[in-house]
């Protein structure tokens, strides 16, 4: 059983940092043959998750809900109103979106994701998340200066747009709608799906481009 | 228990790298981690005291070492703080104790598991919430001993109740592995009110903060 002795777990934690060997793909190799071993998990089901999140489960799946929410004014209240239960039309649902809010970008708020306490991230309805969200200096940054961090990815606000950090401190996760941008006036869902940015739906890219498709 | 892991305000890590590949896992040893951290978790652990056991990796490697390389360490410790494998088994990643896994799962069974896993952590608290919406509240000003959610930047801060969340399990006692439904809220401090007048008068930071985190002001 699980003692949650917090003392316990930090000498094993030093303990196995200090012997295990130090690539990180040995490391995780060591885990894999011992759950293997023990029959906890199949090898080939590792790979079908590696598959699950690598083509079916990934950013794909926000920019289809994105553009659903702009083509349907009430599938955009029923996002905006229970995220969670709205990506549920779609099948999306699953790791990490039970709790999930949609907030709304508008011509002078734009919203921007972070965890600064550890990294998290609604995997189920974005995928993996990127690199530079886990990085110590977007996490330790983009709640002191957004403005800063946003010029970093190319993104320049003036300052009549107010700028709205989502730190997920608990187990709410975070979906940024952004605008969608002109000239894609009479577009379907899937030529607007296909504009909709990943790093848009965390709040560090802001204006799509309607000639991407 | 402030640890090197909560680092919102820190500064000296430089600019953000914001290259991407676009590629789920940038090497195969992360999407091994990934799927190993789907498909296997004891029962007897809360989401709360996984995290915290990853806040107790070394200082130094916590700060060094990368994101799935954590989970690595963390998911064994949980295996040996359980008993489910000894030190000397997670060192060596091989255990005499051997049995079979059974059928494997296909990319379908998966995927209809992760949506399975879809749960909302609202429980049900037996009191009213303290604070409406609008309602001003001061963060604690102080550090606790245990596995806390208040980030230290938002210490002893006034902000404004934005939602009410309903009651989730208090993340500081999920860690201890004791379930204490508490109201959760979304509270909005001005960027100015945490960070001074170098700060934007228009921005603002929002955190999901428990109940025992407020005082009414």
């Amino acid at each position: 059983m699980t003692s949650y002795d917090s003392d316990k777990a930090a000498k094993i934690q030093a303990h196995l940092h200090s012997h295990l060997p130090s690539e990180p793909a040995l490391r995780v190799k060591a885990l894999e043959s011992l759950l293997v071993e023990r029959g906890l998990v199949a090898s080939e089901t590792l790979d079908a998750w590696v598959e699950a999140y690598s083509e079916e489960i990934g950013p794909r799946r926000g920019a289809q809900v994105v553009a659903r929410a702009w083509v349907d004014a009430e599938f955009k209240a029923r996002l905006l109103d229970n995220a969670a239960q709205a990506i549920v039309e779609f099948g999306f649902e699953g790791n990490a979106t039970g709790d999930l809010k949609a907030v709304e970008n508008t011509a002078d708020a734009h919203n921007i994701v972070v965890c600064t306490l550890c990294s998290c991230y609604p995997f189920s309805l974005l995928g993996m998340s990127p690199p530079w969200y886990k990085s110590a200096a977007y996490r330790a940054r983009v709640v002191r200066e957004p403005r800063k961090v946003l010029a970093e990815f190319g993104v320049d606000l003036g300052d009549d747009i107010a700028v709205r950090v989502w730190d997920s401190t608990a187990e709410i996760r975070y979906l940024v709608v952004p605008q969608r941008p002109a000239g894609t006036e009479g577009w379907d869902e899937a030529a607007l799906a296909a504009i909709v940015t990943r790093n848009s739906m965390i709040g560090t890219d802001r204006e799509l481009v309607a000639g991407a498709e | 228990m402030d640890t090197v892991h909560d680092l919102g305000g820190k500064d000296g890590f430089g600019v953000v790298d914001v290259h991407d590949s676009g590629k789920p896992f940038e090497h195969d040893w992360e999407g091994r981690m990934w799927a190993l951290s789907r498909s296997s978790r004891l029962p007897s652990l809360t989401i709360d005291w996984w995290r915290h056991v990853v806040e107790r990796i070394p200082p130094a490697a916590h700060m060094s070492i990368p994101y799935f390389e954590k989970w690595c360490l963390t998911e064994l410790a949980c295996y040996v703080d359980a008993g489910e494998f000894t030190l000397e088994e997670a060192v060596s990643g091989h255990t005499e104790q051997q049995a079979d896994a059974g059928k494997p799962a296909t990319v379908a069974d998966v995927i209809a598991s992760n949506r399975a896993s879809a749960k909302t952590f609202e429980v049900v608290a037996d009191v009213e919430a303290a604070f409406n919406v609008g309602h001003r509240v001061e963060t604690r000003s102080h550090s606790v001993a245990t596995h806390t959610r208040l980030p230290a930047y938002a210490r002893g801060r006034v902000g404004k109740v934005l939602a009410q969340r309903g009651a989730h399990p208090l993340a500081d006692d999920s860690a201890q592995g004791v379930e204490t439904p508490q109201h959760l809220y979304t509270v909005e401090f001005s960027a100015r009110e945490l960070w001074g007048d170098d700060a934007s008068p228009h921005d603002t930071v929002a955190l999901d903060l428990w109940e025992s985190y407020l005082v009414s002001t």
